[in-house]
């Protein structure tokens, strides 16, 4: 049985992660043979440039806010509405509506949103005197990235608040029955029972919006292409740009590389600090 | 005598009538002076498009007459389809809002030539950047396929993708031999552009008339109605600084009239895209000043550089902005925006110096119809068939109407349109072959046109230009 499965492994995955290796330390632009140039395209992105760590950094930025944000609200609407009572379990739809939408409506949806002159946001600031907010959202180097953030984490919160009202729903009333006689107020239960009990989903959570916050293509490809100023260009956005836009499909490899690297380094860093903590 | 003279008035008579009925329906069509020999002004002005239309042209004894136009490379009139051999063929394009059209086209062609089919495959035109290549050298039976001007069609020709067309009698002679430039490659006509498209500004012509505004010849003009239009309560041109692909059309006129001439322009251009020179050289950085001078003029709107494409064209066709800097390939979306816009579109000429621009506007031929390599020799006749149709004044006159694209086929008549008929005189116009696309590294392009987007959304000119230069100096290391 492992053998077929292995096979479908290996030509699914295995075998273009190997030939991403090999075109890696090749100069190929999709058409001509590639020519083999060893470790230069490593080399020249550790050393010259610039771009591919402002990516980096705009990357970490992302991940760090979207993981922050999105499993906190998550983990909060989630035990706020943990009761199967009609108004949650309508609630619940309503939170979780945003994920069966396409990545692209999304994307339209808010570029319609932050637009500086005409878009609801600001028009609702203008009114209500806060003009000093009516920012120029997705133009703006400043703003770009942080406007993204708040669209990714309003577009996957409700997915995860599901993963965690499966996992809090596990959690048996006993413990909270036990805290309640100990005196325990409804702080005390979150940090006591919940939080402990809720460490796994937490961990599942994390790791799944990590990996979906290096792969957010697309709603940074349909609202900035990654400008203004690569500004809110991550990994996947600077991948796509170099092998499809600049058909530099040797250098987009070399990228790939280091862009798993990364993913591999964070799911090992967040699964060692929660591994201490359950 | 008496009954000589007679005779010879009626012959007199006879002779006007025959010759005012043939000559004054064409030179109807022509503004006053425009006639077959009288004398004219700019050398290489043309009047159209069609076999009767006329060209200034410089004589032997150095005077500039009108000639009648010879548009196409060959001499003989345009000739008729080639009749395809049974069988069934793909024909890949990017072009979805071509659709209908399209498929009219090949309703007619099939109906034709029976035993024969075109199956289209129409992908989202990033997707057929970025993957039109491979899976058209993996599919022999995409025996015709469109690509874009420059960097794709290369792409393509680098890869020997294309059969050479240049001896095929449609291309000699159906076509206007000044548009086929894009399609060409070592030498070769690997493909024949299809789109005669205007990537100037396009203004709103009732909103010009109710202001009482002419247009802007100069560059001080430019900026003088730019400052009375904001005034007046417009935005002066619906600049999409948020949006790159489109934002970047203007940089085409910001380019027309940037260097003495066009050999210099493109000189320029290669060096800036292969890394020879640099965006801190002079004449990039005065045209830099000028978008910062266009900014601080108030040309563009309020945070321009958040204000996407969507934006502008709602913008424009509400009546909010004057001028729409993109091209006339925007004019259907204004119109599915808002219908009353039909007929009230007209193009803009973004004259950017005070000296006598050397053209007044950027024409570009893409949507480049070709021949794949890899079919079969049955198909690749099916697929010479299918574009030698295309090239038919009558086929390429539906296509035009339907899609609101002038195309390079000559004899088309454009009234079943007004928005073409409006702006078909620009076929005649000094124009040039739209500059940005000599840029063939696309990622050298993106920061230099960023680089243009950030000076108008208030960064300073010099620093700038030298963030973008070292960033384009590492991309091209890299």
């Amino acid at each position: 049985m492992s053998v077929p499965a292995f096979l479908l492994y290996a030509f699914l995955y295995l075998y273009p992660a190997l030939n991403n290796l090999r075109f890696s330390t090749t100069r190929w632009d999709g058409i001509v043979e590639p020519e083999f140039v060893g470790l230069r395209n490593f080399s020249n992105l550790m050393t010259n440039d610039d771009l591919f760590f402002k990516v980096m950094g705009n990357n970490i930025r992302f991940t760090l806010l979207v993981v922050i944000f999105q499993t906190g609200f998550s983990l909060l609407f989630a035990i706020l509405l943990l009761k199967n009572s009609r108004g949650n379990v309508f609630l619940r739809t309503l939170y979780f509506f945003p994920t069966i939408l396409s990545s692209v409506s999304v994307a339209m949806i808010w570029l319609f949103l932050y637009d500086p002159n005409w878009g609801a946001i600001n028009i609702f600031f203008n009114k209500i005197g806060l003009e000093a907010f009516a920012l120029n959202w997705l133009g703006s180097e400043t703003s770009a990235l942080y406007a993204i953030v708040f669209s990714q984490v309003w577009f996957h919160t409700g997915q995860m608040m599901v993963i965690y009202i499966a996992g809090l729903q596990q959690i048996p009333a006993e413990l909270y029955e036990a805290a309640e006689v100990d005196g325990a107020n409804r702080w005390q239960q979150f940090r006591s029972v919940t939080w402990p009990m809720a460490l796994p989903t937490t961990a599942v959570v994390i790791a799944y919006t990590t990996i979906q916050s290096f792969r957010a293509f697309d709603l940074i490809y349909t609202m900035t292409l990654g400008g203004p100023n690569n500004s809110t260009n991550i990994f996947s956005t600077l991948i796509y740009l170099t092998a499809f836009n600049e058909f530099r499909f040797g250098y987009a490899a070399a990228q790939t590389i280091f862009m798993v690297l990364m993913i591999l380094f964070l799911t090992w860093l967040q699964r060692r600090i929660l591994r201490t903590k359950y | 005598m008496k009954h000589m003279n007679a005779r010879a008035f009626k012959a007199l008579i006879a002779m006007s009538f025959a010759i005012s009925a043939t000559v004054v329906p064409i030179s109807q069509s022509f503004a006053a002076g425009e006639r077959l020999g009288a004398r004219c002004t700019t050398e290489g002005v043309m009047t159209g498009t069609s076999s009767t239309s006329l060209a200034c042209v410089k004589g032997a004894n150095g005077k500039l007459t009108w000639q009648r136009v010879k548009l196409s490379s060959g001499n003989g009139r345009p000739v008729a389809a080639l009749t395809p051999p049974k069988g069934s063929i793909e024909f890949w394009h990017w072009r979805n809002e071509d659709r209908a059209t399209l498929e009219r086209i090949i309703a007619n062609y099939e109906a034709r030539y029976p035993g024969t089919k075109i199956t289209m495959n129409i992908m989202p035109s990033g997707d057929y950047t970025a993957t039109g290549f491979a899976k058209i050298r993996a599919n022999p039976k995409a025996a015709v396929f469109a690509t874009f001007r420059g960097a794709q069609f290369n792409q393509f020709a680098k890869g020997d993708m294309m059969t050479d067309l240049s001896n095929e009698r449609f291309t000699r002679q159906n076509v206007i031999s000044g548009g086929m430039i894009p399609g060409q490659y070592e030498g070769k006509q690997l493909g024949i552009p299809y789109h005669y498209l205007f990537n100037n500004p396009v203004y709103n012509t009732e909103i010009f008339a109710k202001e009482k505004w002419s247009l802007p010849t100069n560059f001080t003009q430019l900026l003088a109605w730019c400052q009375a239009a904001k005034k007046a309560g417009y935005t002066p041109l619906a600049w999409s600084g948020g949006f790159r692909p489109n934002a970047g059309q203007m940089l085409n006129s910001m380019l027309m009239n940037s260097a003495p001439d066009y050999a210099t322009l493109e000189a320029r251009i290669v060096a800036l895209d292969t890394g020879k020179a640099e965006i801190t050289a002079p004449w990039f950085k005065e045209m830099a000043n000028k978008y910062k001078r266009m900014a601080d003029a108030n040309c563009f709107p309020d945070n321009a550089t958040g204000v996407t494409d969507a934006a502008a064209v709602a913008l424009f066709a509400t009546g909010k902005a004057a001028v729409i800097p993109t091209g006339t390939f925007t004019m259907g979306a204004v119109k599915a925006v808002n219908p009353a816009m039909t007929g009230k579109m007209n193009l803009f000429s973004l004259i950017t110096t005070d000296e006598k621009p050397q053209y007044v506007g950027i024409h570009n031929n893409t949507f480049i119809l070709s021949v794949n390599k890899n079919s079969t020799a049955t198909d690749q006749k099916i697929a010479r068939s299918f574009i030698s149709y295309l090239l038919t004044g009558p086929v390429a006159q539906v296509f035009s109407v339907g899609t609101s694209q002038h195309t390079t086929v000559l004899d088309v008549d454009y009234s079943g349109n007004v928005d073409l008929l409006n702006t078909s005189s620009w076929q005649a116009k000094k124009t040039l072959l739209a500059p940005r696309f000599l840029w063939l590294n696309q990622g050298v392009r993106d920061l230099q046109e960023d680089a243009l987007i950030a000076i108008v959304g208030g960064k300073p000119v010099d620093a700038t230009l030298e963030d973008f230069a070292k960033q384009v100096k590492q991309k091209l290391a890299g």
